[in-house]
C-alpha cells in the first residue's frame, strides 16, 4: 500500500470540514422529501398518568390547574382506555393502534411481533420528518424496534442526567445484551434484582458516583431527584427546554413522540409542589384487598396518592410551559397536540402501582386531550375510546390515509359518522403469558356502554382452572365497588360470550 | 518507586493477591449469571445469556484489577518489617472476609431472607430502626475483621492458614480467568 503523500494530505484535510457539517446537516435535511402543506402532530406521553387523578374527570384534588385551563381550547376523551396495565403493551398499543393480543408486546421489555416493525405510527406518518424520544427503558425497546421509520430517533441518555453512554459506545452492535449484562453488574435498584448485582463492589461505587453526579439537584427535590429504578435521574425541565429549542428545528411537516417518565414512581415532585396536598382531608374511599395486591395497608397508599398527586402538580406546570411555548412561537396554528398516557396507576385494594394482573379504572383508564390548530372552545366526549383510535385518527386529520392494519376507529369529533353505539373497548393484561403462544393465563377487559367486565383467567392464585368474573356499572358507580356479576346474569353472560369470542379469534394464528 | 514496590512484594506474591481478588468476584458473577440464565433464554436465546455472562465475567475481572491495585496501595502501609509472605496473606484476609460480607449482604435479597418476625417488630417499635441496624451489623463485623487482623500481628499460624488457602483457591481463579478470555473471545465476536 502506498504511503500518504503531502498532497493527499492536504487534499483529504481540505474535506475535514466538510465531513463534519454533513452528518448534523444530512439529520436536519433528510433524503427523501417530506409534503409540505400537511400539518405537524405532536405527542406527549406521560407514564402511568391516571384519569382518575385529573380534576376535569371528576378528581377532588386541583391536581393540574394549568391543563384544566388548557382544556378549554381542546377536545377532552372522558372515557379513554389504555390497551393494557404498563407500558409495554400500553405503548405498543398507541404506536401500532392495534391491541396486545395482536402486537403481543405483553411482557416487560417485550417488543412486538415483527409485521409491525414496519406497521406502525412512524412508518404510517412517512411524509412527515418523525422524531422520537422516550425516557422510559421499556418504551425505548419499542423506538429502537421502529427506528428504520424514524429520522431523529433521540437516545433516551439525551435527556438524563446520569447516563450509561460510555457503554453506549463502546458495545454499538451489541447494545442490548452489553447493556443488560452491565445493569446486573453494577445496578442493584433495577426491576427484578434489588439489592443485588454481580459485582460486589462496583456497584457500591457506582452508586456513590450516580447519588454525586446529581446532588446539586437534590435541594429542589425534598423527595429525591426524579429517576427511572433509582438510576438515571432526569428533571423534566430539561426534557421541556430541549423540545422547545429543537423544534422549530424539525423539517416541516413533523411528527414527533415525546414519552416522558412522570408521573411514574418514584414520585418525586419538585419542591414547589411539596406537601401541596398534605392534610387536604382528601380521603379516597376504602376498597377490599384484591388476592393479587401487595399488601399495602390503607393509610400508606393514601400518602403514597399525596406523593403521586403532588408529583402531578409538576407534569403539569412544565406541560403548560411547553404548551404556552408552542402558542406564543406560533407553532400551534399549524400542530395537533396530542395529550395522552401509556396507563395508569392504583392506590387502591392494597396495591400501589400497576404491577398487578388488574384492569380497574384507575389503571387503564387515561387522560386524552387533542388540541386542534385554530380551536378555541371545549369539547367533551364521553363515549368509550381506545389507545388504539390515536394512530387512525391523527393520520385522518393530517389528510393521511388510515392503514387498514390498525383495529382502531376514527375518534369523534373527527369521523364524519357518529361512534357507534354497539363499539366495545378492550385492554389486555398477559403479562405471564407466552407471546408465542394462545392466552392462557391473563386478565382481558371489556368495555360496552356503561358496563364493564374484568376476566382473569389460568392464575394459579385463583386455583385449578378457576376463573375470576367481576362486572361493574361504572356509569352509576365508578369507584367498581358493586360487582354485579351476579345480579346482572344476563349482561355479565352475553360480555362474557363477546370477550370469549374475541380471544377464541385472536388465539387462532398461535394454536 | 521500584524499590520501594519490590521491597513489599515479589512478583508471584503480587499474582497470587491478584488470583485472590479475582476468586470472590468471579464467583459471585458466575453464581448470579447462571441464574439469571434461564430468564434469558426464555426471552431471547442461548447465544445471547452467553453474552450476558461474557459481559459479566469481562466487568468482574475489570473490578478484580481495580480492587488488586487498591490492596496493593493497602499494603504499602503495612509495617515495613513484614516479610511479602505476611503482607499478601493478611492483604488477601482482607479481600476475602470484605467480599464474605459484600456477598452476605446481597444474599439476604437474593434469597429473600428476612429477619425473624420479633426482630422487625421490635425495630418497628422502636423510634431509630435504622441506626439500631447499622450498630447491630457494626457489632457483628468488625469483630470479625480485627480479631483475624489482630493474630497477623502476633502469630505465624494465620499467614500458614491463608497461604494454604491462596494456594487452593488460586487453581480456581485461574480458571476463572480462562473463563475470561473465552468471554473476551465472545464479545469481540458479538460486536464485529
Amino acid at each position: 500500500m502506498s504511503r500518504l503523500n503531502r498532497r493527499d494530505f492536504l487534499k483529504l484535510a481540505s474535506s475535514l470540514p466538510l465531513g463534519l457539517v454533513i452528518p448534523p446537516l444530512a439529520k436536519t435535511f433528510p433524503l427523501q422529501p417530506f409534503q409540505e402543506g400537511k400539518k405537524n402532530v405532536l405527542m406527549i406521553v406521560f407514564d402511568a398518568w391516571s384519569a382518575y387523578h385529573l380534576p376535569i374527570y371528576g378528581y377532588p384534588r386541583n391536581t393540574t390547574p394549568n391543563i384544566s385551563r388548557l382544556a378549554e381550547r381542546a377536545v377532552v376523551y372522558h372515557n379513554h382506555y389504555a390497551g393494557g396495565n404498563f407500558t409495554t403493551p400500553g405503548t405498543a398499543s398507541l404506536l401500532t393502534g392495534t391491541l396486545p393480543w395482536t402486537h403481543r408486546a405483553f411482557q416487560t421489555y417485550d417488543s412486538v411481533t415483527e409485521a409491525f416493525v414496519n406497521q406502525n405510527i412512524f412508518q404510517a406518518f412517512k411524509n412527515h420528518y418523525r422524531v422520537a424520544y422516550s425516557h422510559n427503558p421499556l418504551a425505548n425497546v419499542l423506538l429502537r424496534q421502529f427506528s428504520r421509520h424514524i429520522n431523529d430517533y433521540v437516545p433516551m441518555s439525551e435527556l438524563m442526567l446520569t447516563t450509561d453512554g460510555l457503554l453506549e459506545g463502546l458495545f454499538e452492535n451489541d447494545e442490548d445484551i452489553a447493556t443488560v449484562a452491565w445493569t446486573r453488574t453494577v445496578k442493584k435498584q433495577e426491576e427484578g434484582l434489588e439489592g443485588h448485582s454481580y459485582s460486589l463492589f462496583l456497584s457500591e461505587l457506582y452508586q456513590w458516583y450516580q447519588q454525586r453526579k446529581v446532588a446539586a439537584f437534590k435541594p429542589f427535590f425534598p423527595r429525591g431527584v426524579p429517576n427511572i429504578e433509582a438510576e438515571n435521574f432526569f428533571l423534566l425541565e430539561n426534557a421541556i427546554d430541549w423540545l422547545q429549542d429543537r423544534i422549530n428545528q424539525f423539517p416541516r411537516p413533523f411528527m414527533g413522540y415525546f414519552h416522558f417518565m412522570p408521573p411514574h414512581s418514584p414520585y418525586n415532585t419538585h419542591r414547589d409542589f411539596y406537601g401541596a396536598f398534605n392534610k387536604d382531608g382528601f380521603k379516597a374511599p376504602p376498597k377490599p384487598e384484591d388476592i393479587f395486591s401487595d399488601h399495602n395497608p390503607y393509610k400508606q397508599l393514601l400518602k403514597r396518592r399525596i406523593s403521586y398527586d403532588e408529583f402531578i402538580l409538576y407534569l403539569d406546570r412544565e406541560f403548560a410551559r411547553l404548551f404556552d411555548y408552542l402558542d406564543s412561537s406560533g407553532v400551534l396554528d399549524d400542530t395537533w397536540v396530542v395529550l395522552t398516557a401509556d396507563h395508569g396507576e392504583l392506590f387502591e385494594r392494597g396495591v400501589r402501582g400497576h404491577t398487578p394482573p388488574l384492569l380497574y379504572q384507575p389503571v387503564v383508564r387515561i387522560p386524552l386531550m387533542i388540541f386542534e390548530p385554530g380551536r378555541t372552545s371545549r369539547r367533551d366526549v364521553y363515549a368509550p375510546t381506545s389507545a388504539v383510535d390515536v394512530l387512525p385518527t391523527l393520520l385522518h386529520v393530517t389528510g393521511e390515509t388510515p392503514p387498514d392494519w390498525t383495529e382502531g376507529t376514527l375518534l369523534p369529533p373527527f369521523s364524519a359518522t357518529e361512534p357507534q353505539s354497539d363499539r366495545v373497548i378492550y385492554s389486555l393484561n398477559a403479562k405471564d403469558n407466552d407471546p408465542a403462544a394462545p392466552l392462557t393465563r391473563a386478565t382481558a377487559m371489556i368495555v360496552s356502554g356503561s358496563y364493564k367486565l374484568q376476566y382473569f383467567f389460568g392464575y394459579k392464585e385463583l386455583g385449578e382452572g378457576v376463573e375470576r368474573i367481576e362486572l361493574y356499572d361504572i356509569e352509576s358507580d365508578p369507584e367498581e365497588l358493586n360487582d354485579l356479576y351476579a345480579k346482572k346474569k344476563d349482561t355479565g353472560a352475553d360480555l362474557l360470550h363477546q370477550l370469549k369470542e374475541k380471544l377464541k379469534e385472536v388465539n387462532q394464528p398461535y394454536k | 518507586m521500584v524499590n520501594f514496590m519490590t521491597s513489599r512484594y515479589s512478583r508471584q506474591g503480587l499474582w497470587s493477591l491478584f488470583l485472590i481478588c479475582a476468586f470472590p468476584l468471579h464467583l459471585w458473577t458466575l453464581i448470579l449469571s447462571f441464574r439469571d440464565v434461564s430468564w434469558l433464554m426464555e426471552r431471547t436465546n442461548v447465544w445471547d445469556a452467553i453474552g450476558v455472562i461474557s459481559y459479566g465475567l469481562a466487568f468482574a475481572f475489570i473490578e478484580s484489577v481495580v480492587i488488586f491495585l487498591v490492596l496493593v496501595l493497602l499494603g504499602l502501609v503495612t509495617p515495613r518489617q513484614w516479610e511479602t509472605d505476611r503482607r499478601i496473606s493478611f492483604l488477601a484476609f482482607l479481600v476475602l472476609i470484605t467480599s464474605v460480607w459484600a456477598m452476605m449482604s446481597q444474599a439476604l435479597f437474593v434469597w429473600n431472607i428476612s429477619l425473624p418476625a420479633p426482630a422487625i417488630e421490635y425495630l418497628r417499635r422502636s423510634s431509630h430502626p435504622l441506626r439500631i441496624l447499622y450498630a447491630v451489623c457494626l457489632l457483628v463485623v468488625t469483630p470479625t475483621v480485627l480479631l483475624p487482623a489482630y493474630s497477623f500481628l502476633r502469630t505465624k499460624k494465620p499467614v500458614m492458614v491463608m497461604r494454604d488457602l491462596i494456594e487452593r483457591l488460586s487453581l480456581l481463579s485461574m480458571f476463572y480467568l480462562v473463563f475470561d478470555v473465552l468471554g473476551v473471545i465472545i464479545i469481540i465476536v458479538r460486536n464485529f
